[in-house]
């Protein structure tokens, strides 16, 4: 095991999904990658390129490194996520420090933005511009920020200082809300960002660890923190915060025990899904207490999420070989199906 | 450089039998530390590497190995970290030994092939096969054996190379031996260094950030205190500096800097039917990792290993037995590894037995106990039998194994833990080989079969912290045919070897190939020399690999081929000059070892030689 290896333990265990949706285009979209699901593969760390398969929505097709195939070129070294604006893809590659654009339903490359990131995690686009948190140098914990890019010339044209380790970012009603999960480190703020100004309005104080996020329907910004892992010396539990985004002030918070870390958010309008230990875990919205209940066992977790009734998580089994998408259906419990997919399948996504 | 004609004799120097002794025999047998190699290896595999061929290729060791031998090597990048696949076993299973000691890292369990410089040294052993009992952790696939020799009785020597070619490569090696009939001493220094920024081929980029800076001290010294008393002392330094280069997809600023040291002082009494010896050596090992090298911030790790050595070899007839006892302390820490200790009592015991002239046949036999686990009770058998006079057959079995190393066990990082309750890796293995071998040419044909339980991988638990546990077990299995053809007329000499592996490497439980084995490895070196002038031609044919565990992605086969010129110039003021003129990837094959690392094109080296 070289150095490099070493790294890259770091670096994959503490890779997290987004699962975040935003598919509500206007207009009838076309291309080859309509009506599917995207998963983006991280591939192999140290050496290779991450890349995008395509399942079609009856599960039926199934391509894999659609982007290479289309552009005939590799994506980058870890593909950590996507994120869309009405027609466009934004992929972004971490260690190499770009972001495809490409049109999301044929693929085709459109630009490739390489200046101005620097560990760049998660896109989502805002009143007309793209934001990316980005860790800087993993060292560093004062140089992270939120790049700014202008969604017409495709080019990084501001940047937002935040707080270190920005991870997985979120829009309502045009504040952007961004978690800081620590980087290679741990930390435990929201950032509240105003669009308007691009500024940080607010901070706001998590549970430690947090990784995911997501809004329901009523003005609540949920927080998943996994806690502090026990080899940092100071383990801490997991916690689920509840934020009332009118306020920017957390309502509720629900501790697991020091020794529970769970991982991933879905949510799909009644309810809460996380993972655990290798479980699926479902609680309502309006719930007071964290269920005791599996929802699912034995599954993959690498990424979870849920959609129309479904629920979908990835196994990236050895990493070293290509991972699986299985998709349950969430009122009988059934496997639906399990689909082969690329190298440690870390984003699922519906276009 | 030396010719052809001190080449063949060494190799019969190699293989002298003993018949009748005298203290003289005794003398050259126990100059050499690594005395095993000699005593206790006649059903086993051998290899040497001589200066002749060590030279053609100027940089690293894995240069040197990947053009001559069948062990298939990653290299990240050209002079980047470099592990070996010795018949198709992990980097950790190919032991490297230092005059008699085991260095592979105490961290890694492997040795960077890429932190050995040879240029120096008069030779390298590949012992292939199944090595446990004489030299401990790692020696499942086979050992590469770096050997520092003492000359005694011949006059001071100098030799100075200076060499530059393609992207900004420079080197300089100094080496001096001198002996009388009582001392020796040998002195070599190297440097390598290089810009490395070669061009990626069918691409407009070039290999980014892969600098490197190396700097090496060898020293051998030995003196006779009495007829019976030879008092020995090597040392050796290795610094690198190395830019660790980026890939086709992603760019590095990353800088990794050694430090490796080994010492070793051996006292060796000696009569014509007893050898006792006493080693004491301590061996050190340090590394800096800079994820970013315009930052301060490094990681870290380091050894230290201390190692005591009673060695006692007794002669019988035509038996000879030969017990160790071994102990060691190793202490190991770093940023992201606990300070442990690790304390190691090994006991050893080899016999050889040579009934008749043609016949021998050995039992070894090895238990260590160590502090941290359990370590397995290993053997070996081995046995040579010359059927005829030309045609010998080799048959060897083993249990060997490969123990957890120190970040196995305490490291403690982001996501990541050791594991206490690891296990070694354990293997039992066989081989049967028969050479040919007349004057003019000797063929050789190995089969071998390796079955290893309980291999050690880094896998993520449940809830996605990593940890190595004892997860596979593999088997191996393949043929080696070897040939190597001698042509002399008039003042022509003609040497051509080839070597041709055929390897399988199988998961148990997916039944698929194990990444980064080559089914299919040839290499094949043509040299010639008349008069003044000598060249060379080398070859290297790596078949397809695979690099993810389903083997659905591959990396292409390769042909790389090199070539070289030799002039002498006479000799002068007692300075004999040769010039060497190298062509690297002729053919500028694009060709990679490892996945989206692509390796130098075409190159050229000019090599000035001093010898006075």
């Amino acid at each position: 095991m070289n150095i490099k290896h070493v790294v890259s333990i770091l670096a994959i265990g503490l890779v997290i999904t987004s699962c975040e949706n935003d598919d509500n285009s206007p207009v009838l979209p076309s291309g080859d990658y309509v009506d599917g699901i995207l998963i983006s593969n991280e591939g192999p760390f140290s050496n290779g390129t991450g890349t995008v398969s395509f399942i079609s929505n009856d599960l039926e097709t199934v391509e894999s490194a659609i982007y290479n195939q289309v552009n005939t070129e590799d994506l980058g070294n870890i593909v950590q996520s996507i994120g869309f604006t009405d027609d466009k893809a934004f992929i972004v590659a971490n260690n190499s420090n770009t972001i495809a654009v490409v049109d999301r339903f044929t693929f085709k490359k459109e630009a490739v933005i390489s200046t101005g990131l620097n560990n760049p995690r998660y896109f989502i686009s805002v009143n007309g511009k793209g934001y990316v948190t980005n860790w800087g140098d993993s060292a560093d914990e004062t140089d992270d920020y939120v790049a700014i890019i202008n969604l017409t010339t495709n080019v990084v044209e501001g940047t937002i200082p935040v707080d270190f380790g920005p991870e997985e970012i979120i829009n309502r009603a045009n504040t952007i809300y961004v978690a800081h999960q620590g980087g290679f480190g741990q930390n435990n703020k929201i950032s509240v960002i105003d669009s308007g100004t691009n500024e940080v309005s607010t901070t706001i104080t998590v549970g430690d660890v947090p990784k995911a996020i997501q809004l329901d329907g009523s003005n609540t910004l949920w927080v998943l923190s996994a806690g502090k892992p026990s080899f940092t010396g100071e383990e801490t539990a997991g916690s689920l915060s509840k934020i009332n985004t009118t306020t920017n002030e957390v309502e509720t918070t629900f501790d697991f025990t020091t020794t529970e870390h769970p991982n991933h958010l879905g949510y799909d309008g009644t309810n809460l899904y996380y993972t655990l230990d290798g479980a699926v875990y479902s609680m309502s919205a309006s719930a007071t207490e964290l269920p005791t209940a599996k929802a699912f066992d034995g599954v993959g977790t690498y990424a979870m999420t849920v959609e129309d009734g479904r629920l979908y998580t990835t196994d990236a089994k050895d990493f070293a070989s290509d991972g699986s998408l299985s998709i349950y259906d969430i009122n009988t419990k059934a496997e639906i199906k399990t689909i082969a997919v690329g190298i440690i399948p870390g984003g699922i996504y519906f276009n | 450089m030396k010719n052809v004609i001190y080449y063949l004799f060494t190799l019969l120097a190699m293989n002298s039998v003993f018949g009748q002794r005298d203290s003289v025999i005794v003398l050259q047998e126990v100059v050499l530390s690594d005395s095993k190699l000699q005593q206790f290896s006649d059903g086993i595999k051998v290899r040497v590497l001589d200066d002749t061929e060590l030279q053609r290729n100027k940089g690293m060791l894995t240069n040197n190995l990947q053009f001559n031998t069948p062990i298939y090597f990653k290299e990240n990048g050209y002079g980047m970290v470099s592990s070996a696949s010795f018949r198709g076993t992990s980097a950790q299973q190919t032991a490297v030994v230092w005059n008699g000691i085991n260095i592979n890292s105490q961290l890694t369990g492997q040795t960077d092939f890429n932190t050995i410089m040879a240029q120096n040294l008069n030779e390298i052993t590949v012992r292939s096969g199944g090595g446990s009992t004489q030299y401990g952790t790692g020696a499942i696939g086979g050992s590469i054996h770096v050997n520092q020799n003492l000359l005694f009785d011949q006059p001071l020597v100098n030799q100075l190379q200076f060499g530059y070619g393609s992207f900004d490569t420079s080197s300089l090696f100094y080496n001096a031996g001198w002996g009388t009939e009582k001392s020796s001493i040998n002195i070599g220094i190297g440097h390598l260094s290089s810009s490395n920024d070669y061009k990626y081929l069918d691409t407009n980029r070039r290999n980014e950030n892969g600098a490197f800076a190396n700097q090496n001290v060898d020293i051998a010294f030995g003196t006779l205190l009495s007829a019976a008393n030879l008092l020995k002392f090597y040392h050796n330094t290795f610094i690198g500096d190395r830019d660790f280069s980026g890939t086709l997809t992603a760019p590095s600023n990353d800088n990794y800097q050694d430090l490796n040291t080994r010492s070793l002082l051996e006292w060796t009494h000696f009569k014509t039917n007893k050898v006792q010896r006493v080693k004491a050596a301590y061996l050190t090992e340090r590394y800096r990792y800079y994820a970013n090298k315009e930052r301060d911030e490094f990681s870290f790790g380091k050894s230290g290993s201390v190692l005591l050595n009673y060695d006692y070899l007794y002669r019988h007839k035509n038996w000879k037995f030969n017990g160790v006892v071994e102990a060691n302390n190793v202490n190991a820490a770093g940023s992201s590894i606990r300070d442990e200790d690790r304390n190691r009592l090994a006991g050893i015991l080899l016999i050889s037995h040579t009934p008749s002239d043609a016949f021998s046949y050995g039992i070894d036999v090895r238990k260590d106990w160590v502090s941290d686990f359990e370590s397995p009770f290993v053997f070996s058998m081995d046995m040579k039998y010359n059927i005829t006079e030309t045609y010998t057959v080799y048959l060897n079995a083993s249990k060997n194994y490969r123990i957890p190393t120190f970040n196995d066990l305490y490291w403690e990082g982001a996501g990541s833990a050791g594991n206490l309750e690891l296990l070694p890796e354990t293997s039992l293995q066989t081989e049967i080989g028969q050479t040919i071998k007349t004057k003019d040419y000797s063929l050789s044909l190995n089969a071998f079969y390796i079955a290893t339980s309980d291999l050690i991988q880094w896998r993520p638990d449940i809830s996605g912290n990593w940890s190595p546990i004892n997860i596979k077990d593999v088997t191996q299995y393949g043929l080696e045919f070897e040939t190597d053809i001698r042509k002399e007329i008039g003042e022509h000499y003609l040497t051509w070897k080839n070597s041709y592996a055929f390897t399988k490497a199988i998961d148990n439980e997916s039944t698929k190939q194990l990444i980064y084995v080559p089914f299919h490895k040839v290499t094949s070196n043509l040299a010639y020399s008349y008069k003044k002038w000598s060249s060379f031609i080398q070859g290297l044919y790596n078949g397809e690999v695979f690099t993810t565990t389903d083997n659905n992605q591959n990396l292409q086969d390769y042909f790389v081929l090199n070539a070289g010129l030799n002039y002498s110039f006479p000799k002068k003021w007692g300075i004999a000059i040769e010039t060497q003129i190298a062509i690297n990837n002729i053919l500028n094959e694009n060709y990679q070892n490892v996945a989206f690392r692509p390796m130098p094109n075409r190159n050229i080296h000019l090599n000035l030689n001093f010898k006075f």
